[in-house]
């Protein structure tokens, strides 16, 4: 009887702080210069994984260089691009995020 | 032999008392009622859009109106970075003609940059907006609304007159 009382109390704990982390669902995205290319590492705030989603690089006159997704590792390479440019995570309207050239070292 | 017994009989009696002490702890709950019901108006509109009203502007042919949901400076949100809340919501008329509204510092290069979305009632939207740690304190808040149309509006705010608690944050960070 007491142990699964305290099942119950257990589960209940754990459902109003899993609550709260699925209200929190923030996307991230950071971009570093490696040797060759540029790595961009996605994921959202409450630590799940961003597999599939859209990411561009796009110039500063809005000219899509590069479109690709991100892999089973939230991660995604791009090739070196001379200019000035952006490159936008998009995972849905209202789920954007931008990391500008001058940003990436 | 005797006095084994009565140790015996206290300890029953501190067991048995222990037990119904515990029902003290509802108490517990019951002081923090005032502050849950004060919480929950604030989220819920209750006690109107949020603690801190900025004020209503004119976007294109609609209305609408801002506030700060809490006046007090970004709250980190792990590697996603600081997030500041906003509430706002659209006058009567025009709240079936807007589709979305979208927040964010600085003015939107596009529709896909156009920032975080707000969720909702369209009377009482929320925005948890991300305040980068370098970010100007001259900088403005932008809001961009949608149609059913597909027409797009814009509008704008100074972030020292929409969060002043957000320029003291950056002021505090920008010093470190």
């Amino acid at each position: 009887m007491l142990r699964t009382y305290m099942r119950f109390i257990t589960l209940a704990a754990l459902a109003s702080v899993w609550s709260s982390m699925a209200l929190a669902h923030f996307p991230f995205v950071e971009c570093h210069q490696s040797t060759v290319d540029i790595v961009c590492q996605g994921g959202f705030s409450d630590g799940s994984g961003v597999a599939g989603v859209t990411i561009d690089l796009i110039s500063y006159d809005e000219e899509i260089i590069a479109s690709k997704a991100f892999d089973e590792q939230s991660n995604v390479h791009f090739k070196p691009y001379n200019g000035e440019f952006y490159i936008l995570m998009d995972a849905g309207p209202g789920h954007t995020i931008e990391v500008e050239w001058h940003e990436i070292k | 032999m005797s006095s084994n017994s009565a140790t015996k009989k206290s300890h029953s009696r501190w067991f048995r008392w222990r037990f119904h002490l515990t029902g003290l702890l509802i108490l517990i709950p019951f002081s923090l009622i005032p502050f849950y019901i004060e919480l929950m108006s604030v989220f819920g509109g209750a006690n109107g859009l949020g603690e801190r009203t900025i004020g209503e502007k004119q976007v294109g042919p609609w209305r609408i109106t801002l506030a700060e949901q809490f006046e007090r400076g970004p709250k980190l949100d792990g590697p996603a970075g600081y997030m500041k809340t906003f509430n706002a919501a659209l006058c009567q008329q025009c709240a079936e003609q807007v589709k979305a509204v979208y927040m964010r510092l600085g003015k939107p290069r596009s529709l896909r940059t156009a920032g975080v979305i707000g969720f909702g009632s369209p009377y009482h939207m929320s925005f948890s907006m991300p305040v980068p740690e370098n970010t100007s304190v001259d900088a403005d808040v932008w809001l961009t609304l949608e149609g059913w149309d597909g027409s797009l509006h814009q509008v704008q705010w100074p972030l020292r007159q929409a969060s002043p608690a957000t320029i003291e944050f950056l002021q505090q960070q920008q010093e470190l």
